[in-house]
């Protein structure tokens, strides 16, 4: 416990450890082993600490407006079923060209597993890990949702856990669709560049749709459902924020689910 | 049972981190706070507990704090990140704690919050800072600009619960600040005895000089003691002087000893000095008159202000070893070293969980031997005191209460050649 000369040496083998590691995990572009190894080590842990930690988060959920867990179960019901309302929202018609395109022969190819938040990331990513993982049959780049709408997608999923990118999150982009116009797009997450406010960056790719408020976001679908499965409400326009003489159109979106309350979601796997 | 409460501070640093780690991501990381941000748990805990602790404990610590925060599911940044930045924090709140106390002497709580929040805030930036280096998504500069400013307030709110829970879990009691001694006061009387005017000095108990039953002192913390010239009469020194009577005068020379609690170990010479000691004359501009007038001090003026087993416990010497016990050759460096900060004042007899004697030996004192009577100023010199015959031979080397203490003289607070020799020897591969 003497801290003294044998101080420097150690730092300097802590810092180059450090930054082996950093070293490492940008090369594999974020999912190095020790992700994993932190995943199966940290996630029952996680687990454990949100169990205990219940009665805290249903305050926090109570005092931004969702109650207690008498209503999880229920909410885990409804968010299936909203889930599967969500997938036949998609009118027949869209449904054909869909499947056209993407090459989806009916929306019962999905189910959805419903899942509990159990913890989240820092102040500058939105991330959150659920509490189910490849045993449950979840892999990367699956859809999650709630009973509002979009949440995310997988990133890594491990044994019992899983970790979910918001879609706020800077680095995650969505494509969709204008509901009514069918004009298509992409909404990017604006992280914590507007503070405490959750709200999303629409693009739409043509420079001549009509784009105003109130106009509801829905997800356009990936091939094979991954990421994201068509036809998920993600939000409404709120403000058009595009320059004028821009290529592109530009607006915030507002979210449909409570990112900052999130409790029971859903992952959308394939059967 | 100091071993055991040792293996129990170890395991709670451990388990202080986990706890932050979890309570990080389960329950700070989804609180819906205002403000957008969430304050650093784990930050705070590294902090606190290089603060506690030290420069090795705090970045082993940081780096293991770091590193579960990397890689705890849901960290969207690259694994080594958060490690990188609270090992230095760690590293650097043990540093800078250990310096201030090394120059001030004492460890305050405010020193300790000071540093705490200065390292939580770098850590803060830190954070911020290399995620934009790493070019991550998530860290834009706008993210930054919104997130950085709450959540140093966040941290900063926390930095005295967080000092205050690790410093309980630890164990270590929060530093209070041990009362000054007054130096010059002491000098006088000391002074006096040496030039025989009063003949002798009251007969003091120093704290400390009895050790207690229940928890012996660790070996490498000298015990000093005050006595008739019998480095074993503890019980007539002890029993001689109770701090509420006004000292009497016996008609005994004084005589410091210090020695290890161990019976067997060899006291060693003291080094003959042919000066008081670097200036230590210096703070009193009059040197002959005053020291020859038999005004006895004031009463009461050896009482604490509070009970010297408040001043902090340090477990390690305040610098490079100079003044660690257990290793022989460091012995004249502690014979001619000054007396801790509190030695003079009366311990609180019915405490014994700990000696008051042990506080660390602190830089502040005054300049080494100037306690020895052995070789008193000469009297002839005293008589006529030339112009400037007191002026130390150069300035830099200045005793703390004769100037006010600058950087330089932290540095130069004690021989350069202790180090030299020391690294010397270290070169040639001579081991102490």
């Amino acid at each position: 416990m003497h801290d003294g000369r044998r101080t420097r040496p150690v730092l300097i083998v802590l810092l180059i450890a450090a930054i082996a590691l950093i070293t490492l995990d940008f090369r594999d572009a974020g999912s190095s082993p020790a992700h994993a190894v932190g995943a199966d080590v940290f996630g029952p842990v996680e687990r454990t600490a949100s169990a205990v930690a219940s009665p805290f988060e249903s305050l926090f959920r109570t005092a931004s407006g969702r109650d207690s867990s008498e209503i999880a179960s229920l909410q885990k019901q409804n968010d299936q079923l909203r889930a599967q309302l969500a997938q036949s929202q998609v009118t027949t018609q869209e449904q054909a060209q869909l499947s056209q395109l993407l090459h989806l022969t009916n929306a019962s190819h999905y189910r959805v597993v419903a899942a509990t938040v159990i913890a989240a990331g820092g102040a500058y990513s939105d991330t959150v890990t659920i509490d189910v993982g490849t045993r449950a049959g979840i892999t990367t780049n699956e859809t999650v949702l709630n009973g509002d709408g979009l949440v995310g997608t997988v990133t890594a999923a491990a044994g019992s856990s899983a970790t979910v990118q918001l879609a706020t999150d800077a680095a995650a982009t969505t494509g969709v669709r204008m509901d009514g116009t069918n004009e298509i797009g992409a909404v990017t997450g604006t992280g914590s560049t507007l503070g405490a406010v959750q709200q999303l960056k629409l693009t739409l790719f043509s420079a001549t749709a009509v784009l105003q408020p109130g106009q509801t976001v829905v997800t356009f679908g990936s091939v094979g459902g991954r990421p994201y499965v068509p036809g998920v409400p993600v939000g409404t326009v709120t403000q058009v924020t595009s320059q004028p003489g821009a290529l592109t159109q530009t607006a915030l979106v507002q979210p449909f689910a409570d990112f900052t309350g999130l409790g029971v979601v859903g992952v959308v796997v394939s059967k | 049972m100091t071993a055991l409460r040792r293996i129990a501070q170890a395991l709670a640093i451990p388990v202080v981190l986990l706890l932050a780690v979890t309570l990080q991501l389960a329950l700070v990381n989804r609180a819906p706070l205002p403000g957008g941000a969430a304050p650093d748990l784990v930050l705070l805990a590294v902090a606190a507990i290089a603060v506690c602790t030290g420069p090795m404990t705090g970045m082993l610590a940081g780096f293991c704090g770091g590193l579960a925060l990397d890689i705890a599911p849901p960290a969207a940044h690259l694994a080594g990140e958060y490690a990188l930045v609270f090992c230095l924090v760690g590293y650097a709140c043990g540093r800078a704690r250990n310096a201030i106390t090394y120059a001030t002497g004492e460890q305050t709580m405010i020193t300790s919050l000071t540093v705490m929040a200065l390292g939580v805030a770098a850590g803060e930036a830190g954070k911020a800072a290399l995620g934009m280096m790493l070019s991550n998504p998530d860290v834009t500069s706008p993210a930054v600009k919104h997130v950085l400013p709450v959540a140093i307030v966040y941290d900063l709110l926390l930095c005295p619960f967080a000092y205050w829970l690790v410093s309980l879990v630890l164990r270590r009691p929060a530093p209070e600040r041990a009362p000054r001694p007054e130096f010059a006061q002491v000098a006088t009387a000391f002074r006096a005895a040496s030039a025989g005017a009063l003949g002798a000095v009251p007969a003091l108990r120093l704290a400390g000089s009895t050790p207690p039953p229940a928890r012996p002192p660790a070996r490498h913390e000298p015990k000093l003691r005050l006595s008739a010239g019998r480095p074993s009469s503890l019980s007539g020194t002890s029993a001689a002087f109770s701090p509420a009577k006004p000292p009497h005068v016996s008609g005994r020379a004084v005589k410091l000893n210090f020695a290890e609690h161990k019976a067997g170990t060899a006291v060693p010479q003291p080094r003959q000095r042919t000066s008081p000691g670097k200036g230590w004359l210096r703070a009193r501009p009059a040197a002959g008159a005053p020291v020859l007038k038999h005004r006895p001090p004031p009463k009461g003026w050896l009482r604490a202000g509070r009970p010297a087993g408040t001043a902090p416990l340090r477990r390690r010497s305040p610098g490079k070893g100079w003044l660690r016990g257990a290793r022989p050759a460091a012995t004249p460096a502690m014979r001619s070293g000054s007396p801790p900060k509190g030695w003079l004042h009366a311990g609180r007899p019915g405490r014994p969980g700990r000696p008051a004697g042990t506080p660390a030996l602190s830089r502040k004192s005054p300049a080494r031997g100037w306690l020895r009577p052995a070789k008193p100023v000469p009297p002839a010199r005293r008589k006529t005191p030339g112009r400037g015959w007191l002026r130390p031979a150069r300035p830099a080397k200045l005793s703390w209460y004769a100037k006010s203490p600058g950087s330089q003289w932290v540095r130069r607070s004690h021989s350069p050649w202790s180090s030299r020799r020391r690294r010397l020897l270290a070169l040639v591969g001579v081991r102490r």
